[in-house]
């Protein structure tokens, strides 16, 4: 809490300026806004009683209207100025405040790791960004406004009340007021359940719809419409009630309040009255507090909304404050070598072991030694979950193993490389092949300075892109993934690919990048590779045999140890499971060929 | 400048407003009510400052001629605060009552359109659901629905409420003094100018800093989510660069809109601090010359303020209402959304489905001239096995699909039992089918209800009996809650296995004549692999049964196995027969074996 407010601070302190200025307009505004009702109220008397100037009582003329009018329009200048300047100042600053800690939060999820992200989902992510945003916004604006504002007005109006008016009728009339001081804390407890309420139910609602619709094939095959629409039916109607629920405290609350300040008002009438008839008063003052009556209903209103959206934005500020405290996991070490700016590419894994975090310690990979020179191509296959993705994971540095000298390149501990570095030198094609809702040209020039037409183009023809890109219509410049032209998964991996081609980096990294590709597309991505990269690293992760087999090394990897290393016929002799693997895609490949002579 | 398209969303093109309103009908009658009842409110409203003025004039500010004792000028004060306190409490019952009267109306005007829309959507055929995203229909049949909830339990009852107020105060005051009337009335065009032009300001600043919150929202889901793109590629100052940009764009966006609030509103406030001078200069030299009296200054002055307010409001409600139309008009398109396959007009009813299914010459292609099924014909006799197997797309789901009529097809005839099934009722179709599919969807609720779904008139032991026949009771059995075990939609504590084993019982509670099973793909444990097999098998017993199939053990017992190929069925008969042709089948089956 006391961190939360901190921070607060932290950021509201390069907005100094703007705070002063604009909590100055709110006292601009309060203090003249009392003086409108004072002078028209100066207006009524003087007509009622006349001008007393010493003991001499004469009646008003418009020479002494016309000042009391100018000095209205005056005041009320000031005022506009005034609402003009906390507007701009305070909630231009709240607004400031929003940009710079959604900056801020940006820049810090950056930093973190995988291994972050693995726990924190885009979406929970997001709503830091979208609610939690707001509501500090809130905080740091509009709460600030009316807490100040509130307060404020009500020593004003109170002061003028008991200074200009009457002690004993003021005392009276805000006496129902402080009713609704009272009554805000009991509608605002019960008013916040039944809202949660309402949103419960509406959430179920929404729940049942999505899931009806989802599952609307079962539906329709059990022929279940009438069950479900009976079910539907019944949040619905919960739905209904609960809406209910709230309508009927509203029903409630708002009349009330209408007759707690008219109650006031009541109570200004007839004792007022007495007073000014008792000449206690005048009725110029008589007048006057009706006006200030009215200027009180809305700070007894303002207290307890105050509280609330304090309440909300310092949970908001809290929420945000941990992912800005979120230490990120991997970094570079103190004993970083910041003189590394290249990589040549020699990758040597010595006895890697590696478990992922909260999975108790089951390995992944067990004592995987394998060392790879400059220059040579090195393919890892196996089955699904055997621990192929890790070894990149752990040589891109998205985890680090538990002992340094586990995974060198260039006999270099990983982690002992610069981040920026590593990351600019060695390319990677992920599983995934992720790309962004961005033209096919920038998709591909993602990890590039300065993009460069020629490169990328070349880079597209080496991953067999080139032709089908010129068939959209729009050629580089179609956008992927907005309505209507989707592009297909073979696609998306050879764009990956030449995402990661236009890099030219010492080590690249393909991590089952050929999965949707045809095999013929396959062989000619692989032959167009053999010559781009020739004297640079690559990885091969893969299924298929056709994608491996012409690599200088062969790994087969079997839950998580080396079960073959070798090259394609030393493995094909060894008759083990690269083998069975090799035979088993033989015949897929032989039915395939059926087929295309089938068209 | 860039072309406003329309949104996609709406192709509703009559008049959404109308319809609307035509949702009123059955509760005219209150309401009615409730606008008698603002008419009340506004009127007492009105009369309250009136109340208050007349009794300064007549009590409270007669000079010392009066005729009136101070005791008796005294009472008069609490008579009228009697009055006062009587209106306090009318207003306080008819305003509570018109609320609740209102918003009950515009609640259950609310649930019957949801209902009817939900009952219009589940109506709607497969096709409508290939192509239309959940979330999509979701939004309709929720948010959308309670966009319009405001129009009926509040708008139009305000939008009448505060024209009575200002043509109601307007009247007041002409009739009480027309000249000061008018003076007050003199800056009227300028408020409805201004309040115009805020409108349309603020209402486009307001589209575009929610458009580049949007923009914002993407790039930070996509990018949240492509973080380790960015990390393994060293993008992050850059990406970092582009978001602080976009950021920067939203900010300025943003900041528009507070400029454009910070000048209108102390500009309005202004416009009535100078009809206020206006009024105060023009009524002090009528009180002056005694045209008026004070108490009709005073009143004049609390009317002015009440004058404003309600204009400012009628435009924020016009504002409201459009809003409310927008979405009325999606929510209408869908409404209008004619199921492709029409309603069954007098379908036949068989007195029972034996389970003769018969394809005769079938075209069928889910768009266009893209034929999934070539000229398809065969047919399967009652109690018969017959396997369909080919590579993936070649049309094998397609056959199943047509057999419950989710699609109609384009040439050709489907019949069952002999009949024509576009003449058939698509209920008793669909009740005689049993539809085992591959990916199994798991309901929220429990175990039981997954199996029986909202049957209620499968009881228990049903259930129990169904489950124990597939295999499914000793998972089951094993559950902490057993058959009240509650699920999940993502059924997450179940392996794909026995999500299986729970679909079978699910099938085999509503007992078909017809089973068509859909065989899962994953790869499951050796030991559910075989509950499976056994499960499946007696699953057939006794039924006509029509799979695409991918274990041997399932194909093999098939009776026939037809052979897909892009479309048409290329071989046909049994597995014996399929292997000593040595053609697709033949290689089929050597790389399953290979695969075990």
């Amino acid at each position: 809490m006391k961190r939360d407010i901190t921070l607060a601070f932290r950021y509201a302190s390069r907005h100094l300026w703007q705070y002063l200025l604009g909590l100055l307009s709110l006292l601009l505004v309060d203090s003249i806004i009392t003086v409108i009702p004072r002078l028209t109220g100066q207006i009524t008397d003087g007509l009622t009683y006349g001008i007393t100037t010493g003991s001499a009582v004469a009646p008003m003329t418009m020479a002494d209207v016309t000042p009391l009018v100018l000095r209205i329009l005056v005041c009320g200048a000031l005022v506009s100025l005034g609402r003009f300047g906390w507007r701009y100042f305070l909630l231009g600053a709240s607004r400031s405040i929003e940009k710079e800690m959604r900056n801020d939060l940006f820049s810090h999820l950056e930093t973190l790791s995988m291994r972050y992200y693995n726990t924190h989902k885009t979406g929970d992510l997001m709503a830091h960004f979208t609610n939690d945003l707001q509501s500090v916004r809130n905080l740091m604006g509009m709460t600030v406004i009316t807490t100040f504002d509130a307060s404020i007005m009500l020593i004003m109006v109170l002061y003028s009340m008991f200074r200009f008016v009457h002690p004993r009728l003021t005392f009276f009339a805000i006496m129902p007021m402080m009713l609704i001081v009272l009554c805000y804390s009991f509608f605002a407890k019960a008013m916040h359940r039944r809202f949660l309420e309402k949103q419960e139910a509406f959430s179920e609602l929404t729940d049942h719809v999505q899931e009806t619709v989802s599952g609307i094939r079962v539906i329709k095959a059990f022929v279940q419409e009438h069950f479900e629409l009976a079910a539907f039916a019944l949040k619905n109607q919960k739905t209904k009630e609960k809406n209910l629920g709230v309508v009927r405290l509203i029903a409630l609350a708002m009349p009330l309040l209408d007759l707690i300040i008219g109650l006031s008002m009541l109570i200004t009438l007839i004792y007022g009255g007495y007073l000014t008839i008792n000449r206690s008063i005048t009725v110029g003052q008589f007048v006057a507090f009706n006006s200030y009556i009215g200027m009180l209903v809305w700070p007894m209103i303002a207290v307890g909304e105050c509280v609330s959206s304090m309440s909300q934005g310092l949970a908001s500020l809290g929420r945000i404050r941990t992912i800005l405290h979120e230490v990120p996991d991997i970094s570079d070490t103190p004993d970083c070598r910041h003189d590394i700016t290249a990589l040549k590419g020699s990758i040597t894994l010595n006895h890697l072991t590696f478990a992922y975090p909260d999975t108790h310690g089951v390995p992944v990979l067990q004592d995987l030694s394998v060392s790879v020179r400059a220059g040579e191509t090195l393919a890892i296959v196996g089955h699904t979950g055997c621990g192929k993705t890790t070894v990149i994971s752990l040589l891109e540095r998205l985890y680090d193993p538990p002992e340094a000298d586990m995974i060198c390149i260039d006999g270099v501990p990983v982690s002992r490389i610069p981040l920026r570095v590593l990351h600019e030198q060695i390319a990677c094609v992920p599983q995934d092949s992720f790309l962004f809702s961005d033209t096919i040209e920038n998709n591909i020039a993602f990890g590039m300075d300065a993009p460069d037409h020629a490169v990328i183009e070349s880079a597209a023809r080496a991953a067999c892109l080139h032709d089908n890109i010129m068939m959209f219509p729009e050629g580089y410049q179609t956008r992927i993934g907005e309505r209507g032209v989707t592009i297909s998964g073979g696609q998306k991996q050879r764009t990956a690919i030449a995402r990661a081609l236009v890099r030219n980096a010492p080590i690249l990294i393909l991590d089952d990048a050929l999965s949707a590709v045809d095999t013929d597309t396959e062989e000619q991505i692989l032959q167009n590779l053999k010559t781009l990269r020739s004297g640079k690293t690559n990885l091969i992760i893969a299924h298929r045999i056709s994608t491996v087999q012409h690599a200088d090394h062969i790994l087969v990897l079997d839950h998580g140890r080396a079960a073959e290393y070798g090259t394609h016929e030393e493995l094909l002799a060894l008759g083990g499971i690269y083998r069975d693997l090799f035979d088993r895609q033989q015949l897929e490949k032989q039915l395939h060929q059926d087929r295309g002579e089938d068209e | 400048m860039k072309k406003r398209d329309r949104n996609p969303d709406i192709q509703y093109e009559g008049n959404a407003l109308v319809r609307l309103l035509a949702y009123m009908k059955p509760h005219l009658a209150s309401f009615f009510v409730c606008l008698l009842l603002v008419l009340v409110v506004t009127v007492l409203d009105l009369y309250r400052p009136t109340l208050i003025g007349n009794a300064i004039d007549q009590y409270i500010t007669v000079g010392d001629d009066t005729p009136l004792t101070v005791e008796e000028r005294f009472s008069g004060v609490l008579r009228s605060g009697g009055i006062y306190a009587i209106i306090l409490l009318l207003l306080f019952i008819c305003n509570r009552f018109q609320y609740l009267m209102m918003q009950k109306t515009g609640q259950q005007i609310i649930y019957d359109l949801r209902n009817t829309l939900f009952e219009h959507v589940q109506a709607l055929t497969m096709r409508f659901f290939d192509v239309t995203p959940v979330g999509k229909i979701v939004t309709r049949l929720t948010n959308d629905v309670e966009a319009i909830n405001d129009v009926y339990s509040n708008i139009l009852v305000r939008l009448f409420q505060n024209s009575v107020k200002v043509i109601g105060l307007a009247c007041i005051m002409l009739a009480m003094n027309t000249r000061l009337a008018l003076t007050c009335f003199a800056l009227l065009p300028l408020v409805i100018f201004l309040t115009a032009l805020f409108r349309t300001l603020s209402r486009r600043a307001y589209q575009v800093s929610r458009t580049r919150l949007t923009t914002i929202n993407t790039f930070l889901s996509e990018h949240l989510s492509g973080m380790r793109i960015i990390q393994i590629f060293a993008r992050e100052k850059e990406k970092g660069d582009e978001f602080r940009e976009k950021s920067e764009e939203l900010y300025q966006a943003n900041f528009r809109e507070i400029l454009i609030d910070a000048i209108f509103r102390p500009a309005t406030y202004m416009t009535y601090v100078c009809s206020l001078a206006i009024l105060l200069l023009a009524g002090a030299s009528s009180v002056i010359s005694g045209a008026i009296s004070i108490g009709t200054l005073y009143i004049f002055i609390s009317y002015l303020e009440s004058f404003f307010n309600p204009i400012q409001e009628l435009a924020q409600q016009f504002a409201t209402l459009q809003s409310a139309i927008a979405s009325s008009e999606k929510i209408f398109t869908l409404l209008d959304t004619r199921p492709d396959i029409p309603p069954d007009d007098h379908p036949e009813i068989l007195p029972a489905v034996h389970g003769r299914v018969e394809f005769d010459h079938v075209w069928f292609a889910y768009q266009g001239e893209d034929w999934v099924l070539k000229d398809v014909s065969f047919t399967i006799e009652p109690g018969e096995r017959v396997a369909f197997v080919g590579a993936t797309g070649a049309g094998k789901s397609s056959i199943l699909n047509l057999i419950g009529r989710y699609y109609d097809i384009q040439k050709g005839t489907i019949r069952i039992d002999g009949k024509d099934i576009r003449t058939l009722s698509r209920e008793q179709i669909r009740r005689s089918i049993g539809q085992v599919q591959q990916d199994v969807f798991i309901f929220t609720g429990d175990v039981a209800s997954n199996i029986r779904l909202r049957d209620d008139s499968i009881s228990d032991s049903q259930v129990q009996k169904a489950a124990e026949a597939v295999n499914a009771a000793p998972m089951i059995e094993r559950l902490s809650g057993k058959y009240q075990h509650p699920v999940s939609e993502r059924g997450a504590t179940f392996s794909q296995g026995e999500r299986q084993l729970l679909s079978f019982a699910r099938t085999l509670a509503y007992d078909p004549a017809i089973l068509i099973l859909d065989e899962a793909t994953a790869s499951i444990d050796t030991h559910t692999e075989q509950l499976i097999q056994e499960a499946i098998a007696r699953l057939m017993q006794g039924r006509t049964c029509i799979m695409v199939a991918h274990r041997l053990s399932t194909i093999q017992n098939a009776d026939c196995i037809m052979v897909m190929h892009h479309g048409r069925i290329r071989e046909r008969g049994t597995h014996q027969q399929l292997l000593s042709l040595n053609g697709i089948y033949a290689k089929l089956y050597a790389l399953q074996i290979a695969s075990h």
